[in-house]
């Protein structure tokens, strides 16, 4: 534990926050959550097992997943991020006018039922949907894909069924995230 | 010993000392923004709803639980946040000293330190302490177990809480110790015995059963054993002992023909892991005497009258008590927990500001309920001919932790399941759940049906094993048809349909080329066995003293407006709920309000002893109209579906019977000669709803806007609201309104009627705009009824398909698939949602979750998800799973309650599976890596 103060800011769903000295271990989720009311993002374990706290890194190389709750501030400072309350178009007065693909598909299937993993579910659906606009699978490896990248959550109520279903829909509904070449694996016999 | 059961505490709908409000969350939050809670928009299409009621604050990350809520979000409340933090036993061998506060630098000091001595001197004590535990442990004690809590520290201001919390949360010198101390002589929570002796005939009369005779408690206050003597002339006790003694003495000397087997099973100690942990939010207001309590819980009427109980009988002052239940979650983990008492407590030490007592992982499985671990011992007896049943002995033990909680009543249902899809002539099931030193069991998801079905579940597959009888057709042959009884001696609601379960799992092709699939399997992956099993149970709903309200009311604009009980705890039954109108109104509800505790409409009175109650004081209480067996009830137990469906569902009927068929009759009738409906024949059994018109013999359609217009105009009633209670079968009443004799399945009622009403009725309406209409007749269950101990039952059935790595002892599911029986269901895609949930949370318990109990366990503070392993998506088969619902057998089947239930038969699935493949019986969950090496070494 450190007594040490750094002066932080960066970039949260698109707006930078102020510069404010905290201390040098908190972790990014703290931040989030008790000095900027950004609570969508869940604690769940404090050890980056659960992924209930996973918000989106906007990397200069793309999207990346990051475990709020483990991740410092310190390495957190002059980033980028996306939280839960970030992925959805809002209003001038902050109203929801549009949920983003995955959110919505999430809603549409009935993914969740307590939701407090959805948060983070929302994350890493959202950050793989970005990575495939770069990068398309074939569609016959769609399901692989996702069971990989869904694979880190944890969700206790619905059994991940839905979650996974409604990510592959976006993906398979979405031009440019596969390509419609035959996967390997549809091949063997 | 007592008879606890699942119980709600609140004694009245009006009558705390101190103004009493349980408001949601949501509504809360709505203050904030002066909106009211409306359907979600764009939520119907094409009759259907799209999503849940909750689904787009959930998925956006709104504040909907209770862990999300700072002091700045409440309206009125203070911005200033204090946090605290709960510090707890980690040993129980020594007295405790004290809080090793000098560990603390002086600016971590805490600015409130709350514990025993504090308490004791302000007057502050838990209700229900031998339910509860105490508040805190005193210096001096030992503890009574592990994770009892020591002190609460507040802190005004964040960084100092968690710099504080860095110092003590895992300090070894946390807590100053002081003389060893002997391990106490602990009593058990209680013993329970169903003993039934069936007639020649399953048809016939009981020779002796709980229903009609007694169930049998155990007294641990005596030396020798805690059962009655056998006495076949004496009481009831003595009399089932003599059979029970009968019973077994022919299990060890069996005629002839009979096989004998024992078998055993023994369940771990399991975290449900909840993943909002324990947390709640407080303030009291001092100057005012008001008391505001952000909680998550599953329990918010009993907390509301525990809290209300504690603080009022403390020094410090109260005259309002507010409880905000978020959304929450719990699996029965938030159900009768002991944290909202905690958090209340924190808020009187704030110094006027709001105190959040959040528990982080590691706190959370020190302190939160867990899952009974059971060992099972069962012996059976079978006929080799027939293969059917014909006697069981079963002793079960549990071990409840370190407080009482729910545990005798755990073992109570744990004892009473069972038996599953099974009939058994005569059974012995005898049940003891102990204390311990480890952290406390309680009201987990199964309530002990999970570890007492799935041990005869393994033994029924041992028994087809041995007797060379395919285990689908061993359970098909002992299944209990419709109008059998179970071993309590009760005849189950309606059709038994278990055995559809199994002709549909019996033809499935993962059973029927099982051999093929085997083969082909092992032929393509060398080092790997495949395995195959099956189970079927069905498991009860409800606690046996259910109770709800519900109210009602259609708006003159057309509006359908509703109030009710139901608070969500994830599965989705305030979204059921407002759906369950569209029956009898033909509309779903417009506006809600949910966990509603305040009932002005319809004053009532309970002494809230609906289990141990006699007969006598029964018939007598329910003398006064205003008097209920019990108020409401948890939101547990699976009870959503059924029995507060059953609330809405009579409020709607009488709603349309009372105010809008009569609307409709006066408009149709309108005109000279009857109107259009003159030349027809007209009844109220024609009536039904089209694209959200009245329709009936021909007549003109009529929109429910009209409808409503018309009942307010002519003062119809335009609003009911009803109480209902279940002791497995529904309280009826008769009533008399403006009139017209009523009835019901209901106990209370009281109306409102439209704004054209004149004045004699209107001064009628005094009670909070309704007018209480006192029952004419009612028709309690008996209370010879609780001993039924179950009815209702919804049956699931699953195979599962697994592979087994020789070398490393891993199971890998590849694929599962389940048949369950649910009557009608509400929202199709929230029924899938909880099997699919259930199966991944029984696949956890059969392969991966266990805790140790005691000192190496989760009381010591240093659980959590990196050695407590929870299944993921590639746990689970997620792609090559399937689920079906069988169609129900008429489109008046009431929905039944699955939540618990879902979870139970792929546990057994898995064993059986893994016997079929590597040929050894596992007695013990979870099947870990290390168990199956041993076992295959």
């Amino acid at each position: 534990m450190s007594d040490r103060m750094l002066t932080i800011s960066m970039e949260i769903n698109g707006t930078p926050t102020d510069p404010v000295d905290l201390p040098e271990d908190l972790m990014l989720l703290e931040y989030l959550q008790e000095y900027l009311n950004l609570t969508g993002t869940r604690y769940g374990c404090g050890q980056g097992v659960c992924r209930a706290c996973a918000v989106i890194h906007d990397a200069p190389d793309g999207p990346k997943v990051v475990p709020a709750c483990i991740t410092g501030v310190a390495w957190a400072n002059g980033r980028s991020f996306r939280t839960v309350e970030g992925h959805a178009t809002r209003d001038d007065q902050g109203a929801i006018t549009q949920l983003s693909a995955i959110q919505q598909a999430f809603l549409d299937h009935f993914s969740f039922q307590c939701s407090y993993c959805t948060p983070g579910f929302v994350a890493s659906a959202t950050a793989l949907v970005e990575r495939l606009e770069t990068a398309p699978v074939a569609r016959g490896d769609v399901e692989e894909v996702v069971l990989k990248a869904l694979n880190g959550n944890i969700c206790r109520c619905t059994g991940y069924v839905r979650y996974l279903e409604a990510a592959r829909d976006v993906i398979l509904s979405t031009p440019g995230l596969t390509t419609e070449e035959v996967a390997i694996s549809d091949t063997a016999t | 010993m007592p008879k606890l059961s699942r119980r709600g505490f609140l004694r009245s709908a009006g009558a705390a000392a101190a103004a009493v409000h349980v408001i949601p969350l949501h509504q809360a939050l709505a203050d904030l923004q002066t909106s009211p809670q409306h359907q979600p928009p764009n939520w119907v299409q094409n009759g259907k709803i799209r999503f849940r009621q909750d689904g787009i604050p959930k998925v956006t990350g709104n504040k909907v639980f209770a862990t999300d809520i700072r002091a700045h979000d409440m309206p009125g409340w203070p911005d200033e946040q204090s946090h605290a933090l709960i510090v707890r036993a980690d040993r129980t061998d020594r007295r405790f000293q004290g809080v090793n506060l000098a560990l603390l630098p002086d600016d971590l000091a805490p600015d409130a330190f709350v514990d025993d001595a504090q308490v004791q001197q302000d007057g502050l004590r838990m209700i229900e302490e031998d339910f509860y535990g105490r508040l805190f442990l005193p210096t001096d004690q030992a503890p009574s177990y592990l994770g009892q809590p020591v002190a609460v520290l507040i802190y005004h201001g964040y960084e100092r809480f968690r710099r504080a919390n860095r110092v003590l949360q895992f300090n070894p010198d946390a807590l100053r110790w002081g003389d060893e101390v002997t391990p106490r002589d602990l009593v058990p929570y209680g013993g329970a015995r169903f003993v039934r002796i069936g007639g020649p005939t399953p048809d016939a009369s009981d020779r002796f059963s709980p229903l009609k005779d007694s169930l049998i408690f155990a007294d641990f206050d005596q030396d020798e054993s805690p059962w009655p003597a056998p006495d076949p002339e004496g009481e009831a006790g003595g009399r089932g002992m003599a059979y029970a003694e009968e019973l077994r003495s022919e299990l060890s000397d069996p005629p002839d023909g009979w096989a004998v087997y024992n078998g055993r099973y023994t369940s771990q100690y399991v975290d449900p892991a909840a993943l909002e942990p324990d947390n709640g939010n407080a303030w009291y207001d001092a100057d005012t005497g008001a008391l505001h309590v952000v909680v998550g819980t599953q329990s918010p009427y009993t907390n509301a009258d525990h809290i209300e109980q504690m603080v009022s009988a403390s020094r410090f002052s109260l005259t309002d008590l507010r409880l905000h239940p978020g959304y929450t979650v719990g699996y029965g983990q938030k159900e009768h927990h002991v944290l909202p008492y905690y958090v209340a407590v924190a808020a009187l030490y704030g110094g006027g500001r709001p105190v959040r007592l959040a528990l982080d992982r590691y706190s959370h499985f020190q302190g939160a309920l867990k899952r009974h671990p059971f060992d099972t011992r069962m012996t059976l007896a079978v006929d080799r001919e027939t293969g059917l049943f014909q006697s069981i002995a079963a002793d079960l033990r549990g071990n409840g932790g370190g407080v009482m909680n729910f545990s005798p009543s755990v073992g109570q249902v744990a004892a009473s399941a069972l038996q599953g899809i099974h009939y058994f002539p005569k059974s012995d099931l005898a049940v003891q759940v102990d204390a311990s030193r480890a952290p406390t069991a309680g009201s987990m998801r199964g309530y002990g049906t999970l570890q007492s079905m799935v041990a005869f579940e393994l033994l029924v597959d041992e028994v087809a094993t041995d007797l060379g009888i395919d285990p689908i057709e061993l359970r098909r042959r002992n299944l209990l048809h419709s109008g059998m009884k179970n071993t309590q001696g009760a005849i189950p609601a309606g059709t038994m349909r278990a055995g559809e379960l199994l002709d549909a799992a019996e033809a499935d092709p993962l059973w029927t080329q099982h051999a093929a699939r085997k083969a082909e399997f092992e032929a393509e992956n060398p080092g790997y066995r495949y395995g195959i099993g099956v189970s079927c149970v069905q498991k009860d709903y409800g606690t046996g003293a259910e109770a709800a309200l519900v109210q009602l009311e259609i708006t003159p604009d057309g509006e359908l407006h509703m109030r009710h009980v139901a608070s969500e705890i994830g599965c989705g039954s305030t979204t059921a709920q407002m759906l369950m109108t569209e029956r009898h109104l033909g509309r779903y509800a417009d506006r809600v309000d949910f966990a509603v505790i305040d009932w002005p409409s319809l004053p009532l009175n309970s002494n809230n002893e609906p289990y141990t109650m006699s007969q006598e004081d029964q018939d007598a209480a329910a003398q006064d109209p205003h008097w209920v067996p019990r108020i409401t009830s948890p939101r547990s137990a699976s009870n959503s579906a059924y029995y507060f469906s059953h609330a809405t569902n009579e409020a709607a009927r009488l709603l349309f019977e009372l105010g809008l068929w009569q609307a409709a009759l006066s408009i149709w009738q309108e005109g000279i000669g009857g109107g259009q409906a003159g030349p027809l024949v007209i009844r109220r059994d024609q009536a039904e709803w089209r694209d959200g018109h009245l329709v009936a013999s021909g007549l003109q359609p009529l929109p429910f806007a009209d409808l409503a217009r018309r009942a307010h105009e002519r003062g119809l009633i335009t609003g009911v609201t009803v109480h209902t209670f279940n002791r497995w079968a529904w309280a009826t009443a008769e009533f008399e309104v403006d009139g017209t004799p009523v009835s019901g399945a209901i106990d209370a009622l009281s109306v409102k009627w439209g704004s054209g009403a004149g004045a004699d009725k209107k001064v009628r309406m005094s009670d909070a705009g309704y007018s209480f209409q006192p029952r004419v007749t009612v028709n309690y269950p008996p209370t010879q009824r609780n001993n039924a101990s179950v009815v209702y039952y919804a049956p699931v059935a699953t195979i599962v398909e697994l592979s087994v790595n020789t070398g490393s002892g891993e199971v890998q599911i590849l694929s599962h698939k389940s048949w369950m029986e649910c009557g009608n269901m509400i929202v199709p895609e929230l029924v899938s949602g909880q099997l699919q949930g259930g199966i991944a949370m029984g696949i956890g318990h059969a392969l991966y979750e266990d805790l140790p109990l005691y000192e190496a366990g989760p009381g010591n503070g240093t659980w959590n998800f990196n050695r407590y392993r929870l299944p993921r998506a590639s746990d689970v088969a997620v792609w090559s799973q399937h689920g079906e619902v069988i169609a129900p057998l008429s489109s008046t089947d009431p929905p039944k309650g699955i939540a618990e239930v879902v979870m139970i038969p792929v546990v057994a699935a898995i064993c059986n599976a893994v016997h079929d493949a590597i040929g050894v019986r596992f007695h013990e969950t979870p099947l870990t890596p290390e168990r199956i090496e041993e076992a295959l070494s």
